[in-house]
């Protein structure tokens, strides 16, 4: 069993409200730390998981900065400055490319990649002033192998893991250690959604997904979860910069 | 959380190869400290071990024999890892037949003697979690002098990946942990991936240390419940 390693530490996780996010809120609160949770809209989910790991509710759209400054400096005000940032928000929807709507191509975009942008030059100075700082950027397997009519979400997401690259090599100087996680599929509230667009039911979904994965099953929230945790830890710096991919072995035709 | 690469014995039980020192000592301390008995295989003692045993990783019988060793004294294998290496740069044109012949015996054979001796109880309980220690110079691939390291260490990811497709389905994960340049006694005080040049040139300015390849190692073991033919890649920043 490991220790509680990240005792002490201030986490902002956003889309929190549900699925996955939810799921690495409660695990790095598990593990010790002082957790604000964001999502889009305030909810009473939204609250009631803030209660259940004795953290806060900042809601907010990260797709809009000063709403990101209002999140970033609500959670400093009640924990001190933010030493983790998981960017886990998404939002997604999907058609044929040259029938994607170019005003949702960058709702997807503005949200997926430029919410991230936004959290990460928001904390930035809360983490320059502490020494040192963990950012764990929600990618997706997607991002890395691309998807029929998910353009929009998988050039977001591809982003996302050259914006990691990038700030790896840029602020590890600064022991401001950032990584990606890819994700296969998992079992979140999204999946259903998905069934529903495609006319089957949730467990033909899953069972479909899951013949695609050595592993026989999809993900589930606590897979990702415990990866994100690990990615946050503080003993950890030499793995920077780099894309963790939990996907159940679904290696085929990926980079 | 559940840890499926976990036997039901009271206290869990892994192999670590390469133990006597650097990556595979610090791997066997870490799992030690997190409550699992440990038989180490290393041509030298392994002094930190619930068991040290002195063999060859390079022939299967004695790894067979130690694993049915180490089974019967301690219990189930619920993890291996092979950790056993060594490293040395010689240039393409230089490196003999013998030499080659070692360093694909050591490492990709290594891990595949470590695999072949534990899977068949690993597949019978349907549980268990390999994990092979790679290199980043297989992963970015080496420099001048590398030639037959960044080979078979490229071939043990190769197998490693093969290896996890097969074995997900029986309920055993394999993955990799690819450590870039590592502050060990591997490595030669004199070597040129201690000097500041390179080291300034790494994002995190120094070399990493076999605590953060441990630790890598252990949350594979332990946790890491969907990754599957992974490779982490505690590299210091070295390949992105």
């Amino acid at each position: 069993m490991n220790t509680p390693f990240l005792t002490g530490r201030v986490a902002l996780v956003s889309g929190a409200a549900q699925g996955m996010g939810a799921a690495h809120a409660r695990e790095l609160a598990r593990l010790g730390a002082f957790v604000a949770v964001n999502d889009r809209k305030p909810s009473d989910q939204l609250t009631e998981l803030a209660q259940e790991i004795d953290g806060i509710a900042v809601p907010g759209d990260v797709s809009d900065r000063s709403a990101v400054e209002a999140i970033v400096g609500r959670t400093a005000e009640a924990a001190g400055d933010i030493d983790i940032l998981v960017a886990n928000h998404a939002y997604m929807t999907m058609a044929p490319f040259l029938e994607t709507e170019i005003a949702d191509w960058w709702k997807i975009v503005d949200t997926n990649l430029g919410g991230t942008l936004h959290l990460i030059q928001s904390v930035l100075p809360g983490m320059r002033r502490k020494g040192e700082g963990r950012i764990v950027v929600v990618s997706s397997e997607w991002g890395i192998t691309g998807w029929p009519e998910a353009s929009a979400y998988c050039a977001s997401k591809a982003g996302a893991i050259s914006l990691v690259k990038t700030l790896g090599r840029e602020l590890g100087p600064e022991k401001i250690i950032i990584n990606a996680i890819a994700p296969g599929v998992t079992d979140t509230p999204q999946l259903a959604v998905d069934a529903t667009a495609e006319g089957v039911s949730l467990d033909a979904m899953r069972a479909a997904y899951a013949q695609q994965i050595p592993l026989g099953r999809i993900g589930t929230v606590d897979d990702i979860a415990e990866a994100v945790a690990f990615l946050c830890d503080f003993r950890i710096s030499a793995m920077v910069g780099q894309v963790l991919q939990a996907n159940g072995g679904s290696t085929r035709g990926r980079a | 959380m559940t840890d499926p690469s976990q036997p039901s014995s009271a206290v869990p039980v892994a192999i670590v190869t390469g133990t006597a020192s650097g990556i595979g000592a610090a791997i066997a301390a870490e799992l030690q400290e997190r409550g699992w008995g440990v038989a180490g295989f290393d041509l030298r003692p392994s002094s930190g071990c619930t068991l040290s045993f002195e063999i060859d990783v390079t022939d299967l019988e004695q790894v067979e024999r130690a694993v049915a060793t180490a089974e019967a004294q301690l219990g189930p294998i619920g993890a291996a890892i092979s950790a056993a290496g060594y490293y040395e740069m010689t240039a393409i044109s230089e490196v003999t037949a013998e030499q080659w012949r070692r360093m694909l015996a050591v490492h990709l054979g290594g891990f595949m003697h470590l695999s072949r001796a534990v899977l068949p109880g690993m597949v019978e309980r349907g549980a268990g979690s390999l994990v092979a220690i790679g290199s980043e110079l297989a992963v970015g691939g080496g420099g001048t002098g590398d030639a037959h390291y960044s080979a078979a260490k490229g071939a043990l990811l190769g197998l490693m990946r093969t290896l996890a497709v097969e074995m997900a389905p029986k309920g055993v994960r394999v993955n990799a942990v690819a450590p870039g340049p590592t502050d060990t006694p591997l490595l030669a005080a004199d070597s040129p991936w201690r000097h500041p040049d390179y080291l300034n040139t790494l994002p995190i300015q120094r070399l990493a240390s076999a605590h953060e390849v441990a630790l890598c190692a252990a949350f594979l073991v332990e946790q890491g419940s969907f990754c599957v033919g992974e490779t982490l890649n505690p590299n210091a920043g070295a390949v992105i």
